[in-house]
């Protein structure tokens, strides 16, 4: 009877064991692995779903001979489970940033992080580069894309270099807006099609 | 003639104030910043000096001095003194 105990606790244990290293990292399983205990055996499958931990946890304080039955088909469950919630968390920082470019214009108009010569300057600058990008379209001057897109990047880096400090949400706007703005420049319809 | 030296005075002391030495640090940074976008040698603004509506002489820290203007174009030019 003893033997057959220990056997049951082991499997539940090595059950258990199974299931942990495919679990995130090891603090929030020691959190959730606390509040566990309480939670009876038979409503353990539905709601520990997403936190694997919490059954090796519970398995040897719970009663002899129903957890070991429920433990062992608990582990495909809980390997066939855990990459669906993966996804999810991990999609969220994918979406690609929208283009507003009359947005990122008024937030640089409006911006404390750069004084009014500045704005003013960076602004001359900007005017610069779609006049060449124009004279380029209309062939009147001798470059390559590859050297527009030279002095794109290299304006794009100033501005950065302006905002980085004292306004890094609109640098990461911009930054993230930075090809789209270059499929716009670098296309010669979207391009006459600008304001 | 007292009130005419008097009134010349006045005039001559209103033409003055702006040309004067002033330390807003946000102007320094400013001033700094757009010397920095026309790739001229600078670093740091350590004094500038206003001659006028957006008109500016600064002094840097590697003694280089710019005046730094808007044009009648609107345009920002950095002239090296």
């Amino acid at each position: 009877m003893a033997a057959r105990i220990a056997g049951i606790l082991l499997a539940g244990l090595m059950t258990g064991c199974a299931g942990v290293p495919s679990t995130p990292p090891g603090p929030p399983v020691r959190e959730a692995a606390a509040p566990a205990p309480p939670v009876p055996p038979t409503s353990a499958p539905d709601k520990s779903e997403p936190k694997p931990a919490p059954p090796p946890a519970t398995v040897p304080a719970a009663p002899k001979a129903p957890a070991a039955p429920a433990a062992v088909p608990r582990k495909p469950e809980v390997a066939a489970r855990k990459p669906e919630a993966a996804p999810p968390v991990a999609a969220k920082p994918e979406g690609p940033p929208p283009l507003d470019l009359e947005s990122l214009e008024q937030r640089l108009k409006e911006t404390n992080a750069i004084g009014v010569l500045t704005k003013l300057s960076l602004k001359n600058q900007v005017d610069d580069l779609l006049e060449q990008f124009r004279d380029y379209y209309q062939g009147r001057l001798k470059t390559t894309l590859a050297e527009l897109r030279r002095l794109y990047e290299l304006l794009l880096m100033k501005t950065l270099s302006l905002l980085q400090d004292g306004d890094p949400t609109l640098a990461k706007a911009i930054h993230g807006s930075r090809e789209a703005i270059w499929a716009i420049l670098s296309d010669r319809d979207k391009f006459s099609k600008l304001p | 003639m007292k009130r005419n030296a008097s009134r010349l005075l006045v005039i001559m002391m209103c033409a003055v104030i702006p040309v004067h030495a002033a330390d807003d640090p946000k102007q320094r940074k400013d001033l700094a910043a757009v010397i920095a976008l026309q790739g001229l040698p600078c670093g740091e603004v350590v004094r500038y000096e206003v001659k006028g509506d957006n008109d500016y002489l600064a002094t840097c820290k590697d003694g280089n001095r710019y005046r730094v203007f808007v044009n009648a174009e609107g345009r920002v030019v950095v002239q090296k003194q």
